[in-house]
């Protein structure tokens, strides 16, 4: 039985976890905020199909997507190839194979709160906007990112959260190397096979209450911006 | 300087065909009229910039501005407001209105301040106020303000009053007319209502399914047998133009003068020697073929019936009644009623008699109207 419960390695963990959870979000709000955009009010016919695309990586299992990736990322593919001439390392098994990977698997998460939010807004506002005389890029700084704050805090919340929690994808295309690509979540299962139940109980609970606070937050915001608009 | 517009629109909406052409040559107001669907609110989207798969010339000021690449929304320069005017959520009334000054590419030489604008739409006292917290008219005043504030060369306004109550309405109507006057910004504004073309406009365009069926002044179309048509026999109607006389304070009644007859309004629509229009409704108007000696009504006018229509499968029939002039005036005036077919065989009334025509004052629309 170990006496400590939380070790260096763990501590590793949690600094990998929060490191992939915070830079997938910052790549989501590049590609996920223009997608959101294009869907919620440029897309008519091409909407459906889009729709589709990014609503995939809800509905498959992360082992199918885990599959597909390490086909993709593996040294003989262009992608991997290019990976390799930019930093001489592969892309499979690396941090930013896994923040690839998650910014994926997390696309739906960043874009459905903030498509539904910006579609609550209306082209009629956007409209109104552009006649009085702004582009539509001081349009979406001036217009949109102030009225859906909400909707950007909640994509941000609910990717970091799910970023923090995946477990399949990030198993098999990280592998679970320390130091490296090794996750809280594959800590977590590293320390059940090895029966230190203190040890994943700490890391556990402290996932439980992080999440927890996380979705207090979220609810807790949204429910007062309900009764602010009252 | 005189504003001209041309505007020359073609091609489908969906499957709604749209083909429509009018020259724009007035600094007043313009009406578009027609019934909902008739296309009134693509044209202001295709001037705004907001559809651009139509084949469009629009040529403002012998530029042409057509082209969506070169000339985006935000660069038109046009103020418009569209139905249900949309304020930012996120600002205060005050914000909204800086946001077109922010971004103000059209400085205009005569321009009404923000201050002035304010003053007169009584925006003062809920200038920190937020649109969460306004009425529907203040709303709207708000959006009027924050349009015009763009200054703007064509003020384009789409049906915007449609949801106000009657006294709002002919506040904002004045106040529209007083700033065209004013800043001498010319309006193209879209209404479906008659009152409010009376009362406000001076050209109107009468489109349909997509067509222009008639365009010209206001006094001369909405007497013109296509409008009637279009309006429906309900509404129909017929418009007067006479010369204010006199004003009886006491009783706040006004005397026109109508090519030498006179009819008495309510209210007071102007000062003297101003010319006054009124709209009467046909089937307000009571006929007699002769001289009835009691004060039923405050007007007695005189007219020769130069034709009847009765109408098939109804109880009524239309007669068109040529106001009796003085000699100075070339035209005499024109004037509709609508009485029932039973009651036009009792009283033996045919074409080119003489009949008494009797209208009641509170039956009359008028509006105030200076050349």
């Amino acid at each position: 039985m170990d006496t400590l419960n939380f070790s260096s390695s763990d501590f590793n963990a949690v600094l990998i976890t929060l490191k992939l959870a915070l830079t997938t979000c910052f790549f989501l709000a590049i590609i996920g905020t223009p997608l959101a955009y294009f869907l919620a009010f440029k897309s008519k016919r091409t909407k459906p199909f889009l729709e589709s695309i990014v609503t995939l990586p809800l509905v498959l299992p992360p082992t199918v997507i885990g599959f597909y990736l390490i086909v993709f990322f593996s040294p003989d593919t262009p992608l991997g190839k290019f990976f390799i001439l930019l930093t001489g390392e592969q892309l499979i098994f690396s941090f930013y194979g896994l923040v690839l990977a998650s910014i994926i698997y997390s696309l739906p998460f960043w874009v459905q709160p903030l498509q539904s939010s910006l579609e609550k807004i209306g082209n009629d506002t956007l409209k109104t906007s552009e006649s009085l005389g702004a582009s539509k890029f001081d349009t979406f700084i001036n217009v949109i990112v102030p009225l859906s704050k909400k909707g950007f805090l909640t994509s941000f919340i609910i990717s970091f959260a799910h970023t923090m929690g995946e477990f399949g994808i990030v198993l098999m295309v990280g592998g679970g190397i320390h130091g490296k690509t090794k996750v809280i979540a594959i800590s977590i299962y590293d320390h059940v096979e090895q029966l230190s139940f203190g040890k994943a109980h700490f890391l556990a609970g402290g996932m439980l209450i992080l999440s927890f606070i996380i979705l207090l937050t979220l609810f807790y915001s949204n429910k007062r911006s309900i009764v602010k608009v009252k | 300087m005189m504003t001209s517009l041309f505007v020359k629109i073609t091609g489908y909406v969906g499957d709604f065909f749209l083909d429509f052409e009018h020259e724009f040559n007035t600094s007043g107001i313009t009406v578009l009229y027609g019934s909902n669907g008739s296309g009134k609110s693509t044209i202001i989207s295709v001037l705004s910039g907001f559809i651009n798969h139509l084949e469009t010339k629009i040529v403002l000021n012998d530029k042409s501005i057509e082209n969506t690449k070169i000339f985006p929304p935000h660069k038109r320069p046009f103020g418009t407001m569209f139905q249900n005017p949309i304020l930012f959520e996120h600002m205060s009334v005050n914000q909204n209105l800086d946001y077109p000054i922010k971004r103000n590419q059209f400085l205009h030489q005569t321009l009404l301040s923000k201050e002035e604008l304010i003053h007169y739409l009584e925006l003062g006292s809920i200038l920190n106020r937020y649109p969460q917290n306004l009425s529907g008219g203040e709303k709207l005043r708000v959006a009027l303000a924050r349009t015009i504030l763009k200054q703007s060369d064509y003020l384009l306004l789409d049906e915007p009053m449609s949801d106000l109550d009657i006294k709002t309405k002919a506040r904002l109507l004045n106040f529209l007319k007083m700033i065209n006057k004013k800043l001498k910004i010319p309006i193209l504004y879209v209404s479906h209502s008659i009152e409010e073309i009376s009362q406000i406009g001076d050209e109107i365009i009468l489109i349909k399914n997509g067509k222009k069926i008639i365009s010209g002044s206001v006094s001369k179309i909405l007497n013109s047998n296509s409008f009637q048509r279009l309006i429906g026999k309900f509404e129909s109607s017929s418009v007067l133009e006479g010369t204010l006389i006199k004003t009886n304070q006491l009783m706040n009644m006004t005397t026109l003068d109508v090519n030498g007859q006179s009819l008495i309004v309510p209210g007071r629509p102007g000062l003297e020697n101003n010319i006054v229009r009124v709209r009467i409704r046909s089937r307000d108007i009571i006929i007699s073929p002769v001289k009835i000696n009691t004060h039923i009504t405050e007007n007695e006018l005189v007219g020769i019936i130069t034709k009847i229509h009765t109408e098939k499968n109804t109880a009524f029939s239309e007669l068109v009644i040529k106001l009796k002039k003085n000699k100075i005036k070339k035209t005499s005036q024109v004037l509709r009623a609508r009485i029932t077919t039973y009651n036009l065989n009792k009283m033996k009334i045919t074409e080119n008699k003489k009949v008494f025509i009797y209208i009641s004052s509170v039956s009359i629309d008028r509006q105030a109207y200076q050349y």
